[in-house]
């Protein structure tokens, strides 16, 4: 393939799915911030995965001294009932993770969908679904869940429910722009005039070139659904008795914590929530770079460009 | 001999890619003299634009000069400071790029984007602004109304005219150019280049023109250079490549083009297609899709030997350039 | 407005056309919802197109032929008119079914060779369900077969189907886009300026590749470009169209060798050979037509050094002279001022009246 003439590559005709988690890693890689939030989001990974190697103590045993500070033997102190906070904040991780990754997954699915189906059809279709998704986007949280609760039962299946509601909406709106922008490319074109259905071209035809912003848009949600579902559950709308960080505030706010001298109660999974957060925003900045070829940084010529003399043959 | 307006020597651009570095222009060396017309021709990949930008110094990283010389009334533009090339920049030389609508800003009149290129260049009065945006609009066919008009308000064939009025705002004594006509059809394409040709024999300015386009380089040119994979294959003046084509590349290109008059015949055009620039060919970088291929063409690089007053990269006339130099 | 007579095809016809157009109008409706305004993109286009043959449709940009193109494709609905293929009318096919039949028979192939292809997948994809879509009836392995069959009918090896379209050139992508085509056993492709956009030393590698389709494989072609000279060498017929109207239609060489219509002419004149040195240089500086909410007459007025009151007010319809149709009034020979006056001058001596002679 020639090289083109201006150094400015198109970034849609240098997709190919072979390279792309070559170029996934390379990015993360190059990228200082996406490296750390890649960091981030495998040791949370491990924590989830292996809670028992690093808190081998029952996170709901209430054995120890209750209320209790931080101590060598309980690293951020223990609960008003007497259970060790540090492997409550381990053992929680699991679930907040798993939750955030299922809603993030369904929201996005969600999104993707609709938006692209009203890019791609256009006209009447279009115009419904613009304003469905609008009608979603306006919902007023709070209130909504607050009706829910009274028919919903507390727990992290209606919690996963709301979350998917209200939030898929967001993204909506920027995968119909993205899908917008190529629904004319000649590709697609090509694949209405030889007689291809409309949702063939669009799962098949349209979402694989997609791949980055929807990747994009599942961190960039998953963002808002860590920090979201931890407020929910601090407001009381969560299940108290499950192991979660948002959970956790609620319990520890319930038993002012930070009045009865075990603040890290608190402090502990609010870190953790904005940890785990910071993570997945980290994570998105290797997507710019790959979306837009611009953005990448220009890397060093290895030999500081002393070199000269002709080609080798 | 007058002194060469232009003096590009030995130039030579390199890329940084991922897959490593890219020679997009590999020794290219010509001259330019006051008022000549030089068209440079090459098809996709031969580094021809990219010689441009570099010869206009606007080359950004990954591209990079890394060889040779581009003299400018005495001066190497490649190791001028920006402060320097600005003073040069727009009186001395300046540039038309292939597509107005990446060049013009859609959201400016005409008239205030010539404002803001004469007041880039130099001091000058609101008086001088619309005295000379006017002369030049009229030097190059366009109602000087049409200052007040946005680039999308006029035809593709009008704003390449407003391109060049720009570039004529100073006088330079170099224009270069672009591809400037491949955006528009044949009409507009050959009232352009007639009116181009027109300012140039009435105002002396000498033009490097970039083109694929062989029609547009044999009428117009005074002097045809033809690139291919980054170097040059052949230079002569337009005549000569158009009557005695040297190089078998430059015969394949001449028979690439059917003919609207005449006798019709089947064609064969040059089979295959221009090499990698990251992985070139081995000794002459035509040698796979040449007809006249010879054993030594897969092993030595040709030089650009001189002959019957042309230049030609090709092993077929070493033996003649030899022949010449040693009887000189 | 009076239908026009059809263009007969100058070629002795082997019976029923294959495809015909009749009227075919499609125009785009500017501005919002309640606008009146439309850009007539093309207007009573009528084409008849026979078995093995290659027929140009000349234009430059506004001259609607990419327009006719996606029109006979069916990815535009036409605003009016007709198309048959074989005799049916595909303007009535509402099955699934037919539709699939058509387009197997007419398939396109466009001009980009760099976003014509799917980035992401090899270019196999786009053959392989094109015989998923239109040859249902073979197994997986007899449609591998028959891909790389129509891959070696287009002068590539079958390897090539396993590769990224970022592997290849932008003359082995037209290459593969044909192929594409082939693979469903068309009998008319629509190749939409398909050499436009690759060099000229590949050009005419795809363009004998073309007349090689006729002969070998017995597909008509109707070949959309700006380039008369390309059109010369490939077409049998060749069709030009201005502002959305055809302008002139006839055999190749009689078209272009002795061109009656003043637009035809001017493209003559303008379009370089590069062997020829001199050249004449008109006023005229190629702006684009105006096809939006245009008036009757002949839309070619404001540049036609032989205009009259008559083509004003009067569009032309095309008429034949000799053996080719043209539609100007000035050439026909169809002066008289009356509009709607029956004039039988449509075959008054070219010579007679005011043409342009050819440069």
């Amino acid at each position: 393939m020639a090289i083109p003439d201006i150094a400015v590559a198109d970034s849609i005709t240098d997709i190919d799915a072979a390279g792309a988690s070559r170029r996934f890693l390379h990015a993360v890689l190059g990228n200082r911030k996406a490296a750390a939030g890649a960091v981030i989001l495998l040791v949370m990974a491990f924590v989830a995965a292996f809670p028992g190697l690093i808190a081998p103590d029952d996170p709901q045993a209430a054995i120890y001294a209750q209320s209790a500070g931080p101590s060598s033997a309980h690293l951020l102190g223990t609960t008003q009932l007497g259970q060790d906070v540090f492997s409550q904040l381990i053992w929680s991780t699991r679930l907040t993770l798993i939750v955030t990754l299922i809603v993030s997954a369904i929201a996005t699915f969600l999104s993707t969908i609709i938006g692209v189906t009203s890019a791609y059809f256009g006209g009447v279709t279009d115009r419904v679904l613009t304003v469905f998704i609008d009608v979603f986007l306006i919902l007023p949280v709070l209130p909504l869940l607050i009706l829910l609760a009274a028919y919903l039962p507390p727990g992290v299946t209606s919690l996963t429910i709301v979350l998917c509601i209200t939030s898929w909406a967001f993204q909506a709106r920027q995968l119909r722009s993205q899908g917008l922008s190529i629904r004319n490319r000649d590709y697609l074109v090509a694949a209405r005039a030889r007689g291809e259905r409309g949702i063939y071209i669009i799962l098949v035809e349209i979402v694989p070139t997609m791949t980055s912003l929807i990747a994009a848009s599942f961190l960039a949600l998953a963002v808002y659904v860590v920090g979201f579902a931890a407020s929910l559950q601090f407001l009381g709308l969560g299940n108290s008795s499950e192991l979660m960080w948002g959970t956790m505030l609620y319990n520890a706010q319930q038993s002012a914590a930070l009045e009865a001298g075990n603040a890290w109660w608190a402090l502990g999974p609010g870190a953790a929530v904005a940890l785990l957060g910071a993570g997945f925003a980290l994570l998105n900045y290797a997507f710019d770079e790959i979306g837009n070829p611009a953005l990448r940084p220009v890397r060093k010529r290895r030999d500081g460009g002393k070199r000269r003399g002709r080609a080798s043959a | 001999m007058a002194e060469p307006l232009l003096e590009v020597d030995d130039l030579t651009v390199e890329y940084a890619t991922d897959a490593g570095e890219t020679r997009a222009v590999d020794g290219v060396s010509f001259t330019v003299g006051a008022g000549e017309f030089l068209g440079i021709v090459g098809e996709s990949g031969c580094g021809k634009t990219t010689l441009l930008f570099a010869v206009a110094q606007l080359l950004s990283p990954p591209g990079e000069v890394v060889g040779g010389k581009v003299m400018f009334h005495g001066r190497d533009m490649v190791r001028l400071s920006g402060g320097e090339l600005r003073s040069i920049r727009w009186r001395d030389y300046s540039i038309v790029m292939q597509s107005a609508m990446n060049a013009l800003n859609p959201m400016k009149s005409i008239g205030a984007q010539f404002k803001d290129t004469l007041q880039a260049h130099g001091d000058a009065s609101a008086n001088d602004v619309r005295r000379r945006s006017t002369e030049v609009m009229s030097l190059v066919g366009i109602d000087p109304a049409h200052l007040q008009s946005y680039p999308h308000q006029l035809s593709g064939g009008m704003r390449q005219r407003a391109m060049i009025a720009m570039a004529l705002l100073y006088t330079p004594q170099l224009v270069i150019m672009d591809e400037p006509t491949s955006a528009l059809d044949v009409v507009a394409q050959q009232s352009l280049m007639s009116k181009i040709k027109e300012l140039q024999r009435n105002l002396g300015f000498a033009v490097i023109f970039v083109t694929h386009d062989m029609s547009v380089v044999s009428r117009y040119s005074d002097r045809v250079l033809v690139m291919y994979a980054g170097q040059v294959a052949e230079a002569a003046s337009t005549e000569a490549i158009f009557d005695r084509p040297l190089h078998p590349y430059t015969r394949g290109l001449m028979t690439a083009f059917p003919s609207l008059r005449g006798p019709r015949r089947e064609l064969t055009g040059i089979p295959g297609s221009p090499p990698d620039l990251a992985r070139p060919p081995s000794g002459c970088r035509f040698h796979p899709r040449c007809p006249d291929v010879m054993p030594a063409c897969l092993e030595r690089e040709p030089e650009l030997y001189p002959v019957d007053g042309a230049e030609v990269r090709c092993l077929l006339y070493t033996e003649r350039a030899e022949q010449a130099r040693q009887t000189v | 407005m009076a239908a026009t007579p059809e263009p007969r095809a100058t070629t002795p016809a082997t019976g029923e056309p294959l495809l015909r157009a009749v009227n075919l109008t499609r125009h785009f409706r500017l501005g919002g919802l309640f606008s009146k305004s439309a850009l007539h993109a093309v207007d009573d286009f009528n084409i008849t197109i026979q078995e093995r043959e290659i027929v140009a449709l000349v234009g430059e940009s506004g001259s609607g032929k990419s327009t006719v193109a996606r029109l006979l494709a069916r990815i535009y609905r036409p605003t009016r008119g007709e198309i048959f293929y074989r005799g049916r009318p595909v303007n009535r096919m509402r099955s699934r079914k037919d539709l699939l039949w058509y387009r197997g028979e007419v398939p396109i192939v466009l001009q980009d060779p760099f976003s014509a292809f799917h980035p992401v997948f090899r270019v196999s994809h786009g053959v392989m369900r094109n015989l998923a879509l239109h040859r249902p009836e073979l197994s997986h392995d007899e449609r591998k077969h028959e891909a790389e069959r129509a891959c070696e009918a287009v002068g590539l090896s079958p390897k090539m189907l396993t590769r990224f379209p970022y592997e290849m050139s932008g003359g082995e992508r037209q290459r593969i886009g044909f192929a594409q085509a082939l693979a469903v056993g068309p009998k008319l492709i629509l190749a939409d300026e398909p050499v436009s956009m690759l060099d000229v030393s590949i050009r005419i590698g795809v363009l004998n590749m073309m007349a090689g389709l006729r002969d070998r494989e017995g597909v008509s072609i109707l070949y959309i470009t700006h380039d008369l000279a390309s059109a010369r060498y490939v077409a049998d017929r060749v069709v030009v169209m201005y502002a959305g109207h055809q302008v002139e239609a006839g055999p190749t060489e009689t078209v272009l060798s002795d061109p009656k219509h003043p637009y035809t002419q001017l493209l003559m004149s303008a379009a370089a050979d590069p062997r020829e040195k001199e050249a004449e240089i008109s006023a005229d500086t190629g702006d684009p037509p105006r096809v939006i909410d245009p008036s009757e007459g002949c839309r070619f007025r404001w540049r036609c050094p032989l205009a009259i009151e008559k083509c004003a007010l009067v569009t032309p319809h095309l008429k034949p002279i000799g053996s080719t149709l043209v539609a100007c009034h000035v050439a026909t020979g169809d002066t008289a001022a009356a509009p709607g006056a029956a004039n039988p001058a449509g075959t008054a001596n070219p010579a007679g009246t005011a043409s342009v002679t050819n440069r």
